[in-house]
């Protein structure tokens, strides 16, 4: 009895320990699934995709029903905006030649552009431990491990693992994550600090590291400074809410409301290509 | 007298894998997108629990690492941190089943309430060990560990009533005693 209880024991033990090992080895390092792994989740993406259309359907539903006058208000201001943001078109317009013909004079390199793709948001874990999401582009779509996943709102994280027609997120909020950031309005050098995820807070960033002499204002928008290769610069990250010294008293840190909604991820894009970098004057591939 | 199916051909462990599945789908994309992720249960904990207080640890330590495991595949960091948390959740629930009546409602009620801390800590303290993704554990109590918690002990009403019925009409045969 004593024996069989031990023997038991010991099976127990090795397989907490194979278990150990694989969350080591399958954590960080890999981007792709094995092939049974793949050939599962192949099988359940139009599955999970059914149900998520399911899911959201019936939210509208009842959104439509319990929130029906914040919506008529909600139409009404985004008609007004609409009608403000065709003036600003305009104006964009003019902006965009004008600093073409100065790029010009000056020989400067185009910006780098990117090519997005959209994906549909078909699972999330529903864990509060970790912030993914599941969308529904793989790698016959040519999505890879490490690209950025936006939407028109801003930034919402990048692709951690991809399979055949799905792929895993990461989002921002996200605490095992860490993006180099920059306060728009100030643009100081030195006012590049981490946002991370702040799990004390779920939904809500930190940015931390930001040095003492940098003048923050809530409200202040923070973007992406495009440090590390995975997240291209300038895009919307959120907005300062609240500043405050670190610990220690020597840097600042500061709350983050994000400009996207986690809660409500449907459709976001895929930053998947980067174009070369050319000359505007001569037109040439830059290396 | 029980009524038990023995010409049921799928395997116990097939259709506890489908079940999973389904549970894992519904609750990731259906319910994952209606409710805001504040505090939503975890169905298949209290699933793999009541499984495991039904039929003992043996066999509630090859269903929680089966659970766990395509829960790892479908959301997890990795694979291993769900099947080891679901696992020992297990083996702890089917020790458990040994002194309590499992056609009383109480037992599986409790023994949910206690596995949601356990599976809790577990996750995290590896989030801790592997991704230094720390956290005050008293937030995490109060916050995440305690709501869940009573989440699933009024789950486990409806989840337990249906899965010992079918065990006892011999829907998992030849698990079903």
């Amino acid at each position: 009895m004593v024996d069989q209880t031990g023997r038991r024991f010991f099976i127990f033990l090795s397989i907490m320990i194979l278990l150990l090992s694989a969350i080591h080895f399958t954590g960080d390092y890999r981007s792709r699934y094995t092939f049974a792994e793949d050939l599962l989740l192949a099988g359940l993406s139009p599955v999970q995709g059914f149900f998520s259309q399911l899911g959201w359907r019936t939210y509208r539903f009842f959104e439509v029903i319990l929130d029906h006058n914040r919506l008529i208000e909600e139409n009404k201001t985004l008609q007004q905006e609409l009608a403000a943001q065709d003036n600003l078109r305009y104006q964009l317009v003019e902006l965009q030649k004008e600093n073409y013909r100065l790029r010009e004079m000056l020989d400067f390199k185009e910006r780098v552009s990117y090519e997005l793709l959209p994906a549909q948001v078909i699972a999330r874990d529903p864990s509060q431990w970790f912030e993914t999401i599941t969308i529904s582009k793989g790698y016959i779509d040519g999505v890879k491990k490490d690209m950025a996943v936006v939407t028109s709102d801003g930034l919402v994280g990048n692709v951690a693992k991809v399979s055949r027609n799905s792929a895993q997120v990461l989002l921002l909020t996200d605490s095992r994550r860490a993006v180099s950031a920059l306060i728009q309005r100030t643009r100081e050098p030195g006012t590049v600090g981490i946002v991370e995820g702040y799990p004390e807070e779920q939904g809500y960033l930190r940015m931390v590291n930001i040095p003492p002499e940098a003048k923050l204002q809530p409200g202040d928008t923070v973007i992406s400074a495009g440090l590390g290769g995975v997240f291209p610069k300038g895009l919307i990250i959120g907005h300062l809410l609240e500043t405050g010294t670190d610990q220690y008293g020597l840097l600042q840190q500061a709350i983050i409301k994000p400009a996207v909604d986690f809660n409500r991820l449907e459709e976001v894009f895929i930053v998947i290509e980067r174009l070369p970098l050319r000359s505007v004057g001569t037109g040439e591939e830059l290396p | 007298m029980k009524e038990v199916d023995s010409n049921n051909t799928l395997s116990p462990y097939l259709i506890v894998f489908l079940l999973s599945l389904f549970i894992l789908v519904v609750e990731g994309s259906l319910l994952g997108v209606i409710f805001t992720r504040v505090n939503m249960p975890d169905l298949l904990l209290v699933f793999v629990t009541c499984l495991a207080f039904i039929w003992g640890e043996k066999k509630g330590v090859l269903i929680g690492l089966l659970a766990g495991l395509m829960q790892d595949l479908f959301f997890g960091p990795a694979l291993g941190l769900f099947a080891l948390a679901k696992m020992v959740v297990a083996y702890l629930a089917g020790m458990t089943a040994r002194e309590v009546y499992k056609d009383q409602l109480a037992g599986p009620m409790l023994v949910v309430f206690m596995a949601t801390f356990v599976h809790e800590f577990i996750i995290f303290f590896l989030r801790f060990l592997f991704w230094g993704s720390g956290g005050d554990l008293f937030y995490f109590l109060d916050v995440v560990f305690l709501p869940k918690a009573v989440y699933h002990f009024m789950l486990t009403i409806p989840i337990y009533s249906i899965l010992y019925r079918a065990d006892q009409k011999g829907y998992f045969y030849p698990f079903s005693k």
